[in-house]
């Protein structure tokens, strides 16, 4: 073993990683070299003289002052890193809780009678009832809103009555369907799939 | 695992603010310590220990439950201590000689006139010596050999702190030791050996 080997090996016995036989070659060689000797020992020594250094401990109002530089509520924070975490999803329930809430705003606030249709020359408006009288034919869908219709003629497509009521005379004739409408939600789909089919054509 | 610490820090993610004191209990001393001997300095010490607790509170829910919680803050105060040496680095160096210096360097203009940062603990003047050699530390042997000694970590939880491979802490256990030993022979003429 040379001295060079010999140092490197004193580390390990220092770290106590040094095993059995290896040790024994180590105390062999620092018997017969006085310069590995005295490392050896400086080195111990140091081990030793550095582990003996006081340990201060922290002031007594330390614990005080880092509670008190906390941060007021945890709940709130670890609400807004899951906002941070999840950027598209919040975004996205902020964009359609706006679009909702206008929508019902518009729902509540709007109260005007509104027809749509293709000939309205066809029809009676009397007051908030729309009349589809006898004879007169509409040929196309009729969609009326927030009034009432009464229907003695032909309608020659789908008749829709969006919070309102409608009668139908003995007369009349409607080729398509008949949908009611009155709940806030339901209006708020058939609004959204009429966007969706004009944006189609 | 299921350590004292890890509980606490389950229940202080919860927003248990009892829990997090105790966190603060069981571990300020240790981080301080580690911080007055990285840094040199109770004030700069302190405030170490504080941005370490904030940073574990504000940190929380990224601690991996699976992981040791003192590998955790260890590594965080470690992190922090290292920072600011490197910041405060450029400006002045105690170990720079002076321009017409013979052997002297800055630590015997602080000697007079400032006080000791350890004035409050009455070191013996080996102490002082061994303090100052661990001051004169290169920053990557400084953080291990403190670790090692003072903090009694093992081998390991020194890798797992300082994100390094155990071979390299265990090379720069070696290195620091030697270090220590060189300065403590060279400086004091291996009077600091004979006293013991």
């Amino acid at each position: 073993m040379d001295c060079k080997q010999a140092v490197r090996e004193m580390h390990e016995f220092l770290d106590g990683t040094l095993t059995g036989p290896k040790a024994a070659a180590l105390k062999e060689h620092m018997l017969s070299c006085p310069d590995c000797r005295l490392v050896f020992q400086q080195l111990e020594t140091t081990d030793a003289l550095v582990k003996s250094m006081p340990r201060p401990s922290a002031p007594d109002d330390l614990t005080d002052r880092i509670m008190g530089a906390l941060p007021q509520s945890r709940k709130k924070a670890s609400w807004l890193q899951w906002v941070k975490r999840h950027p598209a999803i919040s975004v996205a329930s902020v964009f359609l809780l706006v679009m909702v809430s206008s929508f019902l705003s518009l729902w509540n606030e709007d109260t005007q009678m509104t027809v749509k249709g293709a000939n309205l020359d066809q029809l009676v408006i009397k007051g908030d009832t729309v009349y589809l009288p006898a004879g007169h034919k509409v040929n196309g869908d009729l969609m009326v809103k927030r009034g009432k219709i009464q229907v003695d003629g032909e309608l020659n497509g789908n008749l829709i009555v969006i919070d309102g009521t409608y009668a139908l005379a003995s007369t009349a004739k409607i080729s398509g369907e008949t949908r009611v409408i009155d709940q806030a939600l339901q209006w708020l789909w058939f609004e959204m799939n009429e966007m969706v089919g004009g944006l189609a054509k | 695992m299921n350590y004292v610490e890890t509980r606490l820090a389950k229940l202080a993610r919860t927003g248990d603010r009892r829990a997090f004191a105790e966190l603060v209990d069981l571990y300020k001393d240790k981080m301080y310590h580690l911080a007055y001997r990285m840094l040199g300095q109770s004030h700069e010490a302190e405030d170490i220990v504080q941005e370490t607790f904030l940073r574990v509170y504000t940190n929380l829910d990224r601690y991996d439950v699976n992981q040791k919680f003192s590998t955790w803050i260890y590594r965080i105060a470690t992190n922090l201590c290292i920072d600011r040496l490197r910041k405060r680095k450029p400006n002045y160096s105690l170990d720079a000689e002076m321009p017409e210096g013979e052997g002297a360097d800055w630590y015997s203009l602080l000697a007079s006139d400032q006080p000791s940062p350890e004035s409050e603990v009455m070191l013996s003047e080996t102490q002082e010596h061994i303090r100052r050699a661990i001051d004169s530390l290169p920053d990557k042997y400084k953080s291990v050999v403190i670790l090692r000694y003072l903090q009694d970590l093992s081998l390991q939880e020194i890798g797992d702190v300082l994100d390094m491979p155990v071979t390299t802490v265990k090379t720069r256990v070696h290195r620091g030791r030697e270090f220590l030993r060189k300065k403590l022979e060279s400086e004091y003429g291996g009077k600091v050996f004979e006293t013991k």
